[in-house]
């Protein structure tokens, strides 16, 4: 360590950024739990905005399934 | 390599000149010279930074996945590039590799940075040393040439005269510096478009992006670049004018901030369909890259292999003010394909630092180290530069001629770049030839260059990924665990030149990171060879054009030839209060610990 005057830490230098036990969003497995994102990488109209996706689906099955990305 | 000389001043002959800090730079960026006013020339030259700030001291022990957010905050301007590279040395250590959307989404971010930040560099600040207030106060003589000689190119820009550019090249008043204001503007809406935010992305992480790639992205993205690529046309037209003005109007002036050949280049642009991330095929996909990497020592080639780009780079000290590491940990000792890494390899760095008074007569003299790269044909570390990033860049691509698209191809000898009709200008085909030096006139024309290549690149992925979202692959993000272990290294180019991240991953926290950008590689003072740093090397033994005397002097070719590499200082280094001064915590935005 250098060899210099340094101030009181004011948090561990490791204080962690995650608390274990929450749930990481780039954690394996979160992909496939999203509605309208499917396992070829293509997605659907309940990708929408997570919110009741179901109902974003076409009412019509002629109709294309569009995804809003 | 010219080896350092200590000078004697004699009396009368010799000046002491030096601008600390230099102005229109971010950062404190000291240039210490002795000029030889009887014979024009600079003798001596000392690169110095006065500012310390340790982010490879405080990143040991954080969570890995808070590096790229950390690490763009070195920077105020091309932050986003660290942002990438730290997401490149993640993406290795974790093992996972964006879906291609993703990667197109971040090479159409980072490829409005460059446009967005050499235009603003080049027009607004380099310019003010070409522009007629500045080359009438320091060369009346030129200013009288340039009145009466006609630019080459008029039917392109629209400007009769060189004078005519100059002018329009004025701070504040001139028609090209506002005009470039306004560009830099557009070139950050694209980035934001693409990354979230400009300059810290938020939208950027490891594994790929959160951007959400609607066509309406893409085309918002187009509809902006189509505007830049006017002016990016009739700009190539007024740099060559310029510049080769300068040549004609001051025979010799080649020799201002001249050295020897040696570039390096990290390369940029990921091309999904090769890169996997995996270190042990990172020759392979690295040659892949839509700027190819690679060294050139005196005109010559000498690898396009990221992997031995990686194992020559070497951190020196000299005339830094740290501790050596020798006796500290060792972190890395092979790579992944068995090779060993070097003790001095930033894999291995521990950043110890010892504040000391300047000495700039044999002692330590700034806080950046001497990064240098081994070349193992003749057992060198050479000083490396960036030649203000473009020129390093353009010429390693044109030499390996691998890049072949739609609107650049690399030739082996040149970069062609074929840009569209626009609403303003018709189409038009530039091509940047290998020049015969690396001075700094050709680091500031390979700018403009690069700004033309970059918004060439640009097209083509506009292309790429609206391809990918009308096949329906909408996917942006790959999801991946922390290891507990694991190393990882970023290669990427950041405006001004080479960027490279090195991680290690040690019971899932950062162990090690060691960040190198451009500006260490060129502002680095004399190592513990004796080798001067690039800005050192450069000015010193150039002549001096300004016809100003010793009482009026201002240096404008010592300070062309500096601002040629686009000086950066943040990123050189690595807080410094000084004596007495407290500071008082107001607010602190940390969880947990409230001590």
């Amino acid at each position: 360590m250098p060899n210099i005057k340094l101030g009181k830490a004011q948090v561990s230098q490791d204080e962690p950024a995650h608390t274990p036990g929450i749930n990481q969003g780039n954690a394996t497995g979160n992909y496939e739990k999203m509605s309208g994102h499917h396992a070829d990488g293509t997605s659907s109209a309940t990708r929408s905005t997570g919110v009741n996706p179901k109902a974003h689906e076409p009412i019509d099955p002629s109709m294309p399934n569009l995804s809003p990305a | 390599m010219a080896v350092r000389e200590r000078v004697q001043p004699e009396a009368g002959k010799l000046v002491d000149m030096a601008w600390d800090p230099i102005t229109r730079i971010v950062g404190n960026l000291g240039i210490y010279t002795k000029i030889d006013f009887d014979n024009r020339e600079v003798v001596s030259c000392k690169s110095t930074s006065s500012l310390f700030r340790g982010y490879s001291v405080f990143m040991k022990g954080k969570d890995p996945r808070d590096a790229h957010f950390i690490t763009s905050r070195i920077c105020g301007i091309c932050g986003d590039n660290h942002a990438v590279c730290s997401c490149y040395a993640q993406q290795m250590a974790y093992g996972v590799k964006p879906p291609p959307l993703g990667e197109w989404i971040v090479n159409l971010g980072e490829a409005a940075e460059y446009i967005f930040d050499h235009i603003i560099f080049q027009d607004n600040l380099v310019f003010v040393d070409f522009c007629e207030q500045m080359v009438k106060e320091t060369n009346p003589k030129v200013w009288a040439k340039a009145q009466s000689a006609d630019a080459p190119h008029a039917e392109l820009h629209g400007y009769r005269t060189v004078a005519d550019i100059m002018r329009s090249y004025n701070p504040f008043t001139g028609e090209t510096y506002k005009e470039a204001l306004l560009m830099s503007r557009i070139g950050r809406e694209m980035i934001c478009l693409m990354e979230g935010r400009h300059v810290h992305p938020s939208t950027v992480y490891p594994g790929g992006v959160g951007t959400i790639p609607t066509p309406t992205l893409f085309t918002d993205y187009l509809s902006r670049l189509l505007r830049c690529l006017d002016f990016i046309k009739k700009a190539v037209a007024m740099n060559d004018d310029v510049f080769d003005f300068f040549y004609e109007a001051l025979p010799g002036y080649e020799e201002v901030g001249r050295r020897r050949v040696l570039l390096g280049c990290w390369g940029a642009f990921n091309n999904p369909d090769h890169v996997d991330y995996d270190y042990r095929n990172m020759d392979s996909w690295g040659n892949e890259m839509f700027v190819t990497p690679g060294v050139v020592v005196d005109g010559e080639l000498v690898t396009t292999n990221l992997v031995d780009i990686n194992l020559g780079i070497r951190i020196m000290l000299g005339s830094s003010y740290y501790e050596d590491w020798v006796n500290e940990e060792t972190f890395v000792s092979r790579d992944p394909l068995g090779n060993p890494v070097d003790r001095r390899h930033p894999w291995n760095q521990t950043t110890i630092p010892k504040p000391q008074k300047r000495d700039l007569e044999g002692g330590n003299y700034s806080w950046v180290m001497s990064p240098r790269w081994y070349d193992k044909r003749t057992g060198d570390n050479l000083a490396l530069d960036t030649g203000g990033g473009a020129l390093a860049r353009l010429w390693a691509t044109a030499l390996a001629g691998k890049v072949d698209t739609p609107f650049v191809k690399a030739t082996g000898h040149s970069v062609q770049i074929n840009l569209p009709k626009t609403p303003n200008t018709p189409e038009q085909t530039l091509e940047w030839n290998v020049p015969q030096w690396s001075n700094a006139i050709e680091r500031d024309r390979a700018r403009i260059y690069f700004v033309a290549y970059a918004a060439g690149m640009a097209l083509h992925f506009v292309d790429k990924a609206l391809n990918e979202v009308r096949a329906g692959r909408t996917k942006v993000f790959e999801d991946f665990d922390v290891p507990e272990e694991a190393i990882g290294c970023g290669f990427h180019e950041a405006v001004r030149g080479v960027l490279s991240h090195h991680l290690v991953i040690r019971e899932g926290k950062i162990a090690n990171y060691h960040p190198y950008p451009p500006t260490p590689w060129n502002g680095s003072p004399t190592d513990s060879y004796g080798t001067p740093g690039p800005y050192e090397d450069a000015v010193m033994g150039q002549p001096i054009f300004e016809e100003n005397d010793q009482d009026s002097f201002r240096g404008i070719d010592i300070m062309r030839a500096v601002r040629s590499f686009d000086p950066c200082l943040p990123c050189g280094v690595h807080m410094y209060l000084g004596q007495g001064k407290t500071l008082r915590t107001v607010h602190q935005p940390m969880f947990g610990e409230h001590s």
